[in-house]
């Protein structure tokens, strides 16, 4: 899917695009912003999915019922995600590379690798955090794809900033996923900066601190007839 | 409860026997009481009590894509002493499907691959929640052959369940379960006994024999259901002579083309006998009995 947003917004998009006062291809704008985007799909659409239906299918409570502690299940979660995104994260600044010509330096592969794991934790934690308002499979299956597509609008994923309204991104600020997308292009787009910035990772932090404190205290491993 | 025993929890669907499994499992805060099982509380108890329980819920789905042994293996892992995998997948009776997925197997077989799961720890306790509901007889009569092992192996089984013929057949002791309070309890016998209806004598209408003759034949009244014509017997080989007698002597082709019900209590008898259980000696039944013998495992 990540693919194909990239080749599908490449062809609309022809010539550059404005970036933090940089002229840049939108090849470069978006490789960074579809990445960006992967990891929320996965990390927190993808993964609040698969473990309501988990739960709702009695899996979880089965889980809970052996030796293993609860903790143990959801760091696993999030480990088994951050390994997946990963190899999606490595396929697409391949295609963006090999087809787009995006050029990678030394900086771009640390941020990368910095935004890919806190970016990835941060959506997991949400994910998982989620999962105590979504009672149903039905629920998930709505409200990840769903909030996933709206932050992807206003956090100038699939629009170029440059283009959007500005209240609409300033509302875009207020959630992770603009962040996250703004640091990897800064990673990609600005020479010398490996994209990290302070307010960046600190967002991601905030947002992943806040989900996983909510997943520890209000997780529910019961399918919701028992709640 | 004791070590070693298979005790069964008989009750109608809503009695409150997974409300009850569930808090000695740990998955639900009591209102009241005390429960101890294996000496520890199960709501506060911690990984080390875990690791000495094994359970069967009573739904649970298994992710499809892994095999028989790919499953058993992960919850292997969570436990510190797992049994050797190859002999609990064969003491489920799964050793010809060990590599076979799990969404390929039958609702018996996907029950076995539960109680593996739960026996997979080594438990010293084994909670089975309901583990024959929604099986076919024959995969019914292939889990209580599994069950039966078990004690044979020494473990100790809490079980649940609404059929009658299972707690007697497999529970060393039962206790039946209404509206959320105790109604009875006993060995199967002495519930028999309790509740009057030693062995049911049932067989087809023999065809042009009405009820009365065949009640005055034996001496007690004869209900009809159906087709079928049953009585309840306290001496059943002495009320079985009378009746085939009389048969022979009536030139009755087989009479008795029926099955005779093994010596037990149909659960809508049980259900009709069972005295009310008035409020105010609510609490005096609900101190369970604890035979003596060895130390209890759940209290």
């Amino acid at each position: 899917m990540p693919l194909f947003l990239l080749v599908i917004l490449n062809a609309i998009f022809h010539g550059t695009s404005s970036f933090f006062h940089l002229r840049v291809p939108f090849a470069v704008y978006y490789t960074p912003a579809i990445i960006s985007y992967q990891i929320m799909l996965a990390g927190y659409s993808s993964l609040l999915i698969a473990v309501t239906t988990e739960r709702e299918r009695g899996m979880l409570k089965r889980l809970r019922g052996t030796p293993m502690p609860g903790w143990v299940f959801l760091a696993g979660q999030i480990i088994r995600t951050t390994i997946t995104v990963a190899v999606t994260v490595v396929v697409l600044v391949a295609v963006g590379s090999a087809i787009y010509h995006v050029g990678i330096r030394a900086d771009t592969v640390i941020g990368l690798a910095v935004y890919t794991v806190t970016g990835t934790a941060c959506m997991c934690a949400l994910g998982l955090a989620s999962t105590r308002v979504c009672a149903t499979t039905e629920a998930a299956s709505v409200a990840g794809p769903f909030t996933t597509l709206i932050l992807g609008f206003i956090s100038g994923v699939f629009i170029p900033a440059p283009v959007m309204p500005a209240w609409l991104l300033d509302a875009g600020k207020l959630f992770p996923l603009e962040h996250l997308a703004r640091g990897l292009q800064q990673a990609f787009a600005m020479p010398g900066s490996t994209g990290i910035t302070a307010i960046d990772l600190a967002a991601l932090a905030a947002w992943g601190v806040a989900g996983l404190t909510a997943a520890l205290a209000g997780f529910r491993w019961e399918p919701h007839d028992s709640w | 409860m004791d070590y070693g025993e298979i005790f069964g929890f008989l009750g109608t669907n809503g009695a409150g026997k997974t409300t009850t499994i569930e808090i000695l499992e740990g998955y639900r805060a009591r209102d009241g009481g005390e429960v101890s099982v294996l000496g520890a509380d199960p709501a506060h108890a911690g990984r080390d009590w875990r690791n000495r329980i094994g359970l069967v819920l009573q739904e649970s789905e298994l992710n499809p894509v892994y095999t028989v042994r790919e499953t058993v293996t992960m919850f292997a892992r969570y436990f510190r002493r797992p049994t050797d995998l190859d002999a609990i997948i064969m003491s489920a009776g799964l050793a010809d499907k060990t590599d076979e997925r799990v969404g390929r197997l039958s609702g018996g077989e996907k029950r076995r691959v539960d109680v593996a799961i739960g026996l997979v720890g080594d438990p010293e306790v084994l909670f089975l929640d309901e583990p024959t509901t929604g099986l076919d007889p024959a995969a019914r009569q292939g889990m209580w052959a599994l069950i039966e092992g078990l004690r044979h192996a020494g473990k100790t089984v809490f079980l649940t369940t609404h059929y009658m013929e299972e707690a007697q057949r497999l529970a060393d002791r039962i206790v039946i379960l209404r509206a959320g309070t105790i109604a009875a309890h006993g060995t199967a016998e002495q519930l028999s006994r309790t509740l009057g209806h030693a062995t049911r004598i049932s067989f087809l209408a023999p065809p042009g024999i009405g009820l009365a003759q065949v009640s005055a034949a034996v001496g007690t009244q004869v209900q009809q259901d159906g087709r079928w014509l049953g009585f309840s017997s306290d001496q059943a080989q002495r009320d079985l002579t009378v009746l085939l007698r009389w048969a022979a002597e009536r030139g009755v082709e087989s009479p008795i083309s029926g099955c005779l019900r093994r010596p037990s209590t149909t659960s809508s008898s049980i259900w009709r006998h069972l005295p009310a259980v008035p409020p105010a000696s609510a609490h005096e039944r609900r101190r369970p009995s604890r035979s003596p013998g060895p130390r209890p495992a759940t209290r």
